[in-house]
């Protein structure tokens, strides 16, 4: 127990990782090779996994419905503007400011699909997020 | 250029926005991949949105043509973000099916997450700026933190 949760928090620490890591290679090139590179490497690697280990496909995928096939692409645009945001407002404010967007869209998006889910939590926890967003928005003090 | 040296690490509305519009991306992309990943394998789940990736973007390059902002190479391991990309995948898979349940899984990782950031951005880690967060960011991450946990683990049904 206390193992996997010591992986599931590594898997945060690597998300972070990364972002960091194409953070300093948009500074050098552009947010958009950036995220290219990532998608090119990343799925290098995923290759050598299959080949190595398989497990890449099922007979099931080919009942895949095709707008599911849309994940990479709004990829390429979550890379880069995560890759873009980290060298101008660091790594923290750029993580809690997309876990903030992820938790409200997320439960956007389920009220919209139908998901069943508790009223007052969501009303709690989106109040909650938006409350600690208008707090990390410095007020704009005069410059000298 | 002095626009941008002043502005820097400062969280400004149009940060804040953007920042919170690519968390909503994200929510797309739990839903598409999520999709993907239950028809096959989670391998299967995040080869084919690196695979579709490395060729939308290469499309976006063709047409958008951004300036590259320095004529010198950047360090090699700067190219490898993609790979700490692919060992979080098998990591989550590792542990979605286990006593933790997924929302054990998300909360801890979030944690792992900020945790890792804050230490980041103290230290200036892999040559990005460096910056501590005052009495205001973590009142800010106390509240977001919190409303996620409540999302987390009382908002599903």
């Amino acid at each position: 127990m206390l193992g996997f949760a010591a992986l599931a928090f590594l898997a945060g620490v690597l998300v972070s990782l990364s972002r960091q890591i194409n953070g300093r290679l948009a500074l050098s090139t552009s947010a958009l090779h950036s995220s290219w590179w990532n998608h090119v490497v990343g799925f290098a690697a995923l290759s050598i996994v299959a080949l190595i280990w398989g497990g890449l496909w099922t007979p099931e995928v080919r009942d895949v419905p095709g707008w599911a096939y849309l994940g990479g692409t709004v990829g390429v645009v979550f890379i880069a503007a995560s890759s873009w945001l980290i060298a101008r407002i660091g790594a923290a404010q750029t993580a809690l400011l997309i876990i903030a967007g992820q938790m409200v869209s997320g439960v956007a998006l389920d009220l919209w699909l139908g998901a069943p889910g508790n009223p007052v939590a969501r009303i709690v926890g989106v109040t909650l997020i938006l409350g600690g967003m208008l707090l990390s928005q410095r007020p704009r003090r005069p410059r000298l | 250029m002095g626009a941008v040296q002043n502005t820097c690490m400062e969280t400004r509305i149009h940060h804040l926005l953007l920042a919170f519009g690519t968390g909503g991306l994200l929510s797309l992309m739990v839903l598409f991949n999520g999709t993907l990943a239950a028809y096959g394998t989670l391998l299967f789940a995040s080869w084919v949105p690196h695979a579709t990736g490395s060729v939308a973007a290469l499309v976006f390059l063709a047409v958008l043509r951004p300036a590259k902002a320095s004529v010198v190479r950047p360090p090699m391991w700067a190219y490898l973000g993609g790979v700490s990309g692919a060992v979080t995948v098998m990591l989550t898979s590792a542990t979605m099916n286990t006593a933790l349940a997924l929302s054990g899984t998300i909360a801890i990782g979030l944690a792992g997450q900020m945790v890792f950031s804050l230490l980041a951005d103290a230290r200036g880690l892999f040559g990005l700026p460096q910056k501590m967060p005052n009495a205001r960011d973590w009142a800010a991450l106390a509240m977001i933190g919190a409303g996620s946990l409540v999302l987390i683990f009382w908002g599903g049904a």
